[in-house]
This record gives C-alpha cells, sequence and structure tokens, in this order.
C-alpha cells in the first residue's frame, strides 16, 4: 500500500521545472519533402504524444531535457525511432523523414483510444482508415467508409462487427462509436447517428473487434468504432466540396417508376484559423437526393464547430460540437402484390406500399462535448470530458405519428500512467444520464456510472494486459443492475523485425449491451401486431475469445493477418410473440436467446509494385447458433451471412489513383419475423470502381458504387441501394 | 492478383440478384397464387403440393383418381410465403388446397390417404367457411389464387370425404 501511494506521489509530482524540460517539435515529411499528415509522433514510455497537422508539423510540450527517444510512423509508411538532444528551457526542432512502406503495420492510435499505444500490436483486432482511405475511396458519408473495412457488413445502416448486431429495427447497436472519445450512440433508442458527422470532419476511423466492455462498458458488446474528427492547424484553411451524382434505372422495365433519373448533391464549406494557443474550426453543409426508389427523398443539413485552447504548456482544452437537420421520405416496405400498381408483379422493390404514401421523418440530433487533458509530467497525465448528445425524430405517417426526444449527458475522468517504460496503466470513472420523452417510449431515465482500470506490462518479450470495469445501471431512479466486465489479452512477437514483424495475440473479454429505453418502454403497433413494452429486460452479456496472428511481410509483397475469435452471449434481446389469452398475437421484446458467434477474420495485403499497386482480401467466416430459453430448437442467429468476402485494388499512376472494391455476403440462412414478412433474400455483390485526380489544392473523385446495378435486399422488403455515380470536387487552402 | 480478379469476375457473373416475377407466366395455362405457411413444419414432412379438383370429391376414390395433376409438383414450403403455379385444363375447379404428404410410397389408390393431410385450401372470399371456385379460361391463366397452409392444423382427408375400406 505504502509503495502504491509512494508511486502515486511520484507520478503525479512535476519533478520537472522548467529549465528541465523542452519543447520539441519539428515535421513529418516523405522522401519527396511532402508533409505527412495524421502522422503520429511520440515519446516511447510517457503519455507524450500528438499527431502532425495538414502541413505536417507536431509540437509537444512538456518533454525531459537530455537525449530524447522519439518514434513516429503513420499508415503506408516505415516506422522511425530515431533520439534527439533537448536543452532544457528551450525547444529542439526536428525533421523526420518516412519511407513509402504499404505493407508496415499502421501505428494503433494514440489520441483516440483510451490506452496509448504505439508500435505495440494490440491484443485484439483493430482496422484503421484515415484520412487518405477515406479519400481514395471517394466516399461521402462515414458508415460507407467503414463499410469497406474487413470484417464489417452495414445491414440497412446498423453496423455488424463480427455478426455482432444482426439487424435490430434501429432499437439499439452492440457496437458502440465514439467521437473524439465522448460516447455517441444515441439515449433513448442507442443507435448510431452515421449522418450526424460530415466525412470532411473525418480524420481517421479506428473499429476495435470483439467485446470491450472492459474499457467503454455498454454497447461496446461487439466492438468500437473510434472517429477521430481533423485537427485545427496553425494559420488559416478553408475548404469547399461539391458533389453531385445521378442514380441508376432500375435494370429491367417492369420496376421503371419515375420517368427521370434521381440525382443527388451537395455541398460542404469549412474554415479554420490557429497558432500555438487557440484555434478554431466551423463547417457546414447541405445535400439533397432524390433517392433511388419511390418516396425516398433525403434533405439534409449539418453544422459543426471545434475549438482548442492551449492555456499553459501542459494543458490543453478542446470543445467540438455538431448539429444536423434531416428530413427524409421513408420507404417503408416495398410494395407486394396489390399494395400498389403491381403492372403483375409479385413484388415492387422500387415502389411502396400506396397506403403508406407520404410518410416521412423529420429528424434533429446534435451534440456538443468538451475535453480538458493536463499532462502533470511525462509519466502522468489526466483527462475530463463532459458532452451533451440531443436526438429528436418525428415519424409522420398516415397511419401514426410518433415523437421522440432523447438526451444522453456523459462525464467521465481520466489517470494515463507510465510508471516506466515498461508499464502502462490507466484509471477513469464514466457517468451516463439519458431521458426520454417519447409518445413511444413514454418518459424515463436510465442511468450508468462505470469504473474501470487496465495496466499493460511487458514481460521479456511479451506485453500483457489486464483490466476491468464495474458499471451500474438503474432505470427511473430504481434498483441498481451491476455488471463486471473484465479482459485479459497479451501479445507475443513471432519474429525478431521489431514493430513491422508478426506478432500473435489472444484475449478473452466480457461485453455487455444494457437494454436501451426504447427497448424497454416501446408501445406501437407493427406489422399490424401491438408491440408491448418490457420493464424488465437485463443487460444482454457475452464473453468474447480471440487468438490471431499478424505475420511479418512474405516475399516482401504480401502480409497476412488472421484471428479466429469465439463469442458465448447469453440473455440477447429478441422480438418474440406472445399469444394473448382473448386470442392473436402481441410482440414483446424479450431476453430470450443464448447465442454462439465464432469464425475466422483474415485479411491479406498484397503490394506487388511498391509505390503502384496495392490489393487487399478480406474474408469472415460466420458460425451462428442460436437457443431460445427453455426451449431445445436451435438455428443461427438472424441477418448473420456467413461468408463476408471484399477485395480491393488501387493503383497509382501520377496524380492519378483507380481502384475497385467488391463485396460479397453470402444469403442470410436466417431472418427475425419468418412468417410476417416477405422471406426473400439473396446474396450481396457489389462492384465499385472509382479514381481520383489531385493537383495542388484541387481534388477530384470520381465514384461509381454498384456498377453492375446487382439488385439485393439486406433487409426484408427495403432495397438496397442501386447503381449510382459521383463525382465529387474538393478545394483546399 | 489475376486470380482474384476473375473470382470477382466469377461472383459477379453468377448474377442471383432479385428478379421480376410476374404472378403469372405468360406461357401458363392453370392457375397460380401464393400459400402461405403458418405453424410449425412437423419432423416428418417429406413435402407439400398444390392441386386441384374439378368437383368437390365425394370419396376417398374421388380423391385420388380426380386429382389434377394427378401426380403434383412439390412447393417450396421452408419459407413463409412460396408462389406457385398449377399447369390444368380449362374449366371451374371446386377445390384447391395444399396437401402435405409424410414420408410413404403412394399407390394412386385410396390407401395414399395415409400418408397425405389438409394442411388448406383456396377459400370463397364471400364465404371463408366454404371452398373457393377458379375459373381456368381457355388457353390463359389465372391469378391471385392466395390461401393459408397451417402445419398446425392439417386435417385428414376423412374431415372432406368419405372413405370406406377396400
Amino acid at each position: 500500500m505504502h509503495r502504491a501511494i509512494a508511486l502515486l506521489l511520484v507520478l503525479a509530482t512535476p519533478p520537472l521545472t522548467a529549465a528541465a524540460q523542452g519543447v520539441l517539435r519539428g515535421t513529418v515529411h516523405d522522401r519527396d519533402d511532402a508533409p505527412i499528415r495524421g502522422a503520429a509522433v511520440v515519446v516511447p514510455g510517457t503519455t507524450l504524444a500528438t499527431r502532425t497537422d495538414l502541413q505536417g508539423r507536431f509540437r509537444i510540450p512538456v518533454v525531459p531535457a537530455g537525449r530524447v527517444r522519439v518514434h513516429a510512423a503513420a499508415i503506408g509508411y516505415g516506422f522511425v525511432d530515431t533520439t534527439v538532444a533537448l536543452t532544457g528551457g528551450d525547444s529542439t526542432t526536428i525533421d523526420i523523414t518516412l519511407s513509402p512502406a504499404p505493407l508496415a503495420l499502421p501505428p494503433v492510435d494514440v489520441i483516440s483510444d483510451k490506452v496509448p499505444h504505439f508500435g505495440d500490436r494490440p491484443p485484439t483486432s483493430v482496422a484503421q482508415l484515415t484520412e487518405q482511405d477515406l479519400n481514395r475511396r471517394a466516399v461521402n458519408t462515414v458508415d460507407e467508409a467503414v463499410d469497406h473495412a474487413p470484417g464489417v457488413q452495414f445491414v440497412n445502416g446498423q453496423i455488424n462487427l463480427r455478426g455482432s448486431t444482426g439487424y435490430v429495427q434501429g432499437l439499439n447497436s452492440r457496437v458502440l462509436m465514439t467521437v473524439d472519445g465522448v460516447p455517441m450512440n444515441q439515449g433513448d433508442r442507442g443507435g448510431i447517428s452515421w449522418d450526424l458527422l460530415a466525412v470532411d470532419e473525418i480524420e481517421s476511423v479506428q473499429i476495435l473487434k470483439g467485446a470491450g466492455s472492459s474499457l467503454y462498458g455498454s454497447a461496446a458488446f461487439g466492438g468500437v468504432v473510434n472517429v477521430t474528427t481533423r485537427d485545427i492547424p496553425n494559420g488559416l484553411h478553408t475548404r469547399v466540396r461539391f458533389t453531385g451524382g445521378v442514380y441508376g434505372d432500375p435494370p429491367h422495365a417492369v420496376w421503371r417508376f419515375r420517368d427521370n433519373a434521381g440525382l443527388f448533391g451537395g455541398a460542404d464549406v469549412a474554415a479554420s484559423y490557429g497558432n500555438d494557443e487557440l484555434g478554431g474550426r466551423i463547417s457546414a453543409g447541405d445535400r439533397h437526393s432524390d433517392g433511388y426508389r419511390q418516396q425516398d427523398q433525403d434533405d439534409h443539413l449539418h453544422f459543426a464547430g471545434k475549438a482548442r485552447w492551449q492555456p499553459s504548456v501542459n494543458t490543453r482544452v478542446d470543445v467540438s460540437g455538431a448539429w444536423a437537420v434531416d428530413r427524409y421520405d421513408v420507404p417503408l416496405s416495398w410494395c407486394s402484390r396489390g399494395e400498389c400498381d403491381d403492372r403483375g408483379q409479385v413484388f415492387q422493390p422500387f415502389k411502396v406500399d400506396t397506403s403508406e404514401r407520404g410518410a416521412r421523418t423529420d429528424s434533429r440530433k446534435g451534440y456538443l462535448a468538451a475535453q480538458v487533458r493536463t499532462t502533470v509530467s511525462p509519466r502522468l497525465a489526466w483527462v475530463a470530458r463532459a458532452s451533451w448528445m440531443r436526438t429528436h425524430f418525428a415519424d409522420l405517417r398516415r397511419s401514426a405519428t410518433e415523437f421522440g426526444v432523447g438526451n444522453r449527458f456523459g462525464a467521465e475522468g481520466r489517470i494515463e500512467a507510465h510508471p516506466d517504460s515498461s508499464r502502462t496503466a490507466i484509471v477513469g470513472a464514466e457517468a451516463t444520464v439519458s431521458d426520454v420523452t417519447s409518445d413511444i417510449f413514454g418518459n424515463h431515465t436510465q442511468s450508468e456510472f462505470g469504473a474501470y482500470g487496465q495496466s499493460d506490462q511487458r514481460i521479456g518479450v511479451v506485453r500483457v494486459s489486464g483490466g476491468a470495469r464495474l458499471d451500474l445501471l438503474a432505470v427511473d431512479g430504481g434498483s441498481l443492475t451491476a455488471v463486471v466486465s473484465p479482459r485479459v489479452g497479451l501479445t507475443v512477437p513471432t519474429d525478431a523485425r521489431g514493430p513491422n514483424g508478426g506478432t500473435l495475440r489472444a484475449s478473452i473479454g466480457r461485453g455487455f449491451r444494457a437494454p436501451t429505453m426504447a427497448e424497454r418502454f416501446v408501445h406501437t403497433t407493427a406489422l399490424g401486431f401491438d408491440v408491448v413494452p418490457n420493464p424488465t429486460l437485463r443487460p444482454e452479456t457475452a464473453w468474447s475469445f480471440e487468438i490471431g496472428h499478424t505475420s511479418a511481410p512474405l516475399l516482401r509483397i504480401i502480409r497476412l493477418d488472421a484471428a479466429l475469435f469465439w463469442t458465448e452471449a447469453r440473455d440477447l434481446i429478441e422480438p418474440q410473440g406472445i399469444p394473448i389469452p382473448a386470442g392473436g398475437l402481441q410482440i414483446q421484446l424479450q431476453n430470450v436467446v443464448r447465442a454462439r458467434i465464432a469464425g475466422l477474420d483474415a485479411s491479406v495485403i498484397v503490394a506487388p509494385i511498391p509505390d503502384r499497386l496495392i490489393a487487399t482480401f478480406g474474408y469472415t467466416y460466420l458460425d451462428t447458433r442460436r437457443r431460445l430459453a427453455g426451449d431445445s430448437t436451435s438455428g443461427p442467429l438472424a441477418f448473420r451471412p456467413r461468408h463476408l468476402v471484399t477485395l480491393g485494388a488501387d493503383y497509382t499512376l501520377g496524380p492519378v489513383v483507380v481502384g475497385a472494391d467488391f463485396r460479397f455476403a453470402s444469403r442470410p440462412d436466417r431472418i427475425e419475423l419468418e412468417g410476417f414478412v416477405d422471406p426473400r433474400r439473396v446474396p450481396v455483390k457489389v462492384l465499385d470502381l472509382r479514381a481520383t485526380w489531385r493537383r495542388g489544392p484541387v481534388e477530384f473523385r470520381l465514384l461509381a458504387t454498384n456498377v453492375l446495378n446487382y439488385i439485393y435486399n439486406l433487409v426484408p422488403e427495403t432495397l438496397a441501394p442501386v447503381r449510382n455515380v459521383t463525382l465529387t470536387a474538393v478545394w483546399s487552402h | 492478383m489475376r486470380k482474384a480478379w476473375l473470382l470477382v469476375a466469377f461472383l459477379t457473373a453468377c448474377g442471383g440478384g432479385l428478379e421480376p416475377e410476374p404472378i403469372c407466366a405468360p406461357s401458363l395455362v392453370g392457375l397460380c397464387g401464393t400459400v402461405r405457411f403458418r405453424g410449425t413444419i412437423p419432423a416428418n414432412t417429406e413435402n407439400v403440393f398444390v392441386a386441384a379438383y374439378l368437383d368437390f370429391p365425394q370419396t376417398c376414390s374421388d380423391l385420388i383418381a380426380n386429382r389434377q395433376p394427378l401426380i403434383p409438383g412439390s412447393v417450396p414450403y421452408t419459407d413463409s410465403l412460396t408462389l406457385y403455379s398449377v399447369p390444368l385444363s380449362p374449366g371451374t375447379y371446386h377445390w384447391v388446397l395444399a396437401i402435405w404428404k409424410k414420408p410413404g410410397t403412394l399407390t394412386l389408390t385410396p390407401a395414399d390417404t395415409q400418408y397425405l393431410r389438409v394442411a388448406g385450401y383456396y377459400r370463397n372470399p364471400a364465404d371463408s367457411t366454404l371452398p373457393g371456385r377458379v375459373t381456368v379460361p381457355p388457353g390463359a391463366s389465372v391469378g391471385d389464387v392466395d390461401f393459408v397452409a397451417d402445419f398446425d392444423h392439417l386435417r385428414p382427408a376423412t374431415d372432406f370425404v368419405t372413405c370406406t375400406a377396400p
């Protein structure tokens, strides 16, 4: 005990006088002197870490004087380990040159993840997307970008990591999204508002696969998507982006539903100014889409802002916020025979049931977040944040009008410590209070309090990490439900090539998800049946195990990564039909399912012509089993395709990059509410083509998605997007 | 790399997306529609088929001998809804039904009824307690002959006809 107190005092006491520390600044660029933005620069074994700005510049204050070891890396570039002499009370400038290395492992995020890792591989699988990836893929929304990562599938707007979520009618998500470390799942429904942030605001996306509740608490049942927004560079910067496109026609004349092609387009503008002490950015955007099917128009308007303030050399304050307004038609289910002018067809996938013509949703959502980070010493830092997220929706239909207003207030405090170069420790506490006011969910509040701790320790060549989180949940001030989520993991290098070598990883952890207020209290009508509330819902829990290996480069052109994963879940929440005494049926969400999700997640990256040609291959095999409580029947989980394949290739020729992506998902073996909906479903086979051209401040991106105009659906009676072509022009200054 | 693109070409060339589904194929002479399945599929299910009778059968012999088609093809029954079409001669049919069959060899004799159950039948739109009548016009088809088959309420032939011992 005395030792622990002494250690804490040593960590907390700023041992360095101003004369014993200095400022490390510099630039990171490639061999052609072009700046590399978003590169991670770290003083290893300390809390000191940052990312480079648009000009590749970085600045790290309170660096201990003397010979300072510096690590730098960026996705697609080799790792650099260098040393610089720093005089106390002074600043030293260092220029770091990174060499292209397409097979280099990405430096795991040091900013948005709660535990700083650099060069070390994490014990769980992580996929990363950088700003360059987003640009190269020419995507227009955040979910489009995430959808291309291996092991990820979107099902009608809901993200699935290794088959975690399935499709749950927008009432929850088993994946947590954070923006700059702030949880962003809706307070009332638990879903993710992917359109809250414009893709132009995003600097990187980090996808943590597997249960992450030991650090992130509820909703991190199947994984976490960490979104990092752009930092504010020094100087004045502006960015303007125009997008326009056209939807393809239905491939069969009998499905035509309009005379003219559907169009979409939009514009975004952002401006920022910053110096060493202050910085701010504002952005706004507007877009319209005619939609690719009947009753599918969408109007979207968004504003976002971010500010940073460096009140002292070791403290930084960040404030950010966004507000989005959407008004979109609700296509509902496609038209089945007799529900519209069916032209003698069993179904009309581009048309809707005429009885619900005119249905639309008005949606407004936004967040405000503030974070303070103080680097007390190179060995200790603390972070505090507060956030408020608000969502509002109104579903306007002929048969019913429904509305809901949800708030989510959050606060978190965290201490990061590096007692020595081989250990990292983190402890924190988090509180979230959510409320909802709605005619279908009622008026309720839900409180969640969590405390967590995690430590990483290097023992020889092995890195071991372990931690746990305790969450206490209460609804409407009622009794507390406690959930403990531990996790342990280790990584072992399998060769001696340092950060670019092979690594074996293994982890086991527990994930959980608290029922959302929408799930507990929903009272509405669906498919002609009453949906009744179930306030006694319990949290879903799961044990998740993973063992994986990342190879060192093979033949200098190939790198492999493969992981076997196994999840045992309990109390999964699914809709159930309940006979009522008076006859008929009601639908209620119940904890009814035990499930097993096991499989293989593999990816291959090939760079046969360095700097020119890169190809990627991803494959996920899912084997799922569900068992109803008290019932011997079993079968696969709904909406989980057994096979998921992604193929991608990019060829660079001077200022032009051309590429292609192909995605295959096998036909799901099972859907929910079978018997009440059209069971028609097919495999997914989508081919996208893209090209970008960049010269100076101007960039053009051409994206053709679903070029074969493959007609498919991911959920019953809902047509997935058809072929569309988008041209984007970006001017940056 | 080349193999990867060959795989892409293979997968994309397979087709398999959603296609238009005419309620009745243009060349069909007979009737067509949907069967919506309810209930739990019995473990000993061999198949389900749709058949029609010009006159409502009175005996077990009628049930076997007057069935059209005499040897019907089975319809998919594992999904909740299936489309069917039955080629028939022109005429007015008084009973269109889904027949459930358990394992066993049919002999086209009244003894076949031990393997067969009535799962559901097309009903009179004006009075759903009665079977509906359907008229197949010469050289054409009639659609919208939709009905429900309930695996939880399979009914023996004797609920509808009189079977005497052979």
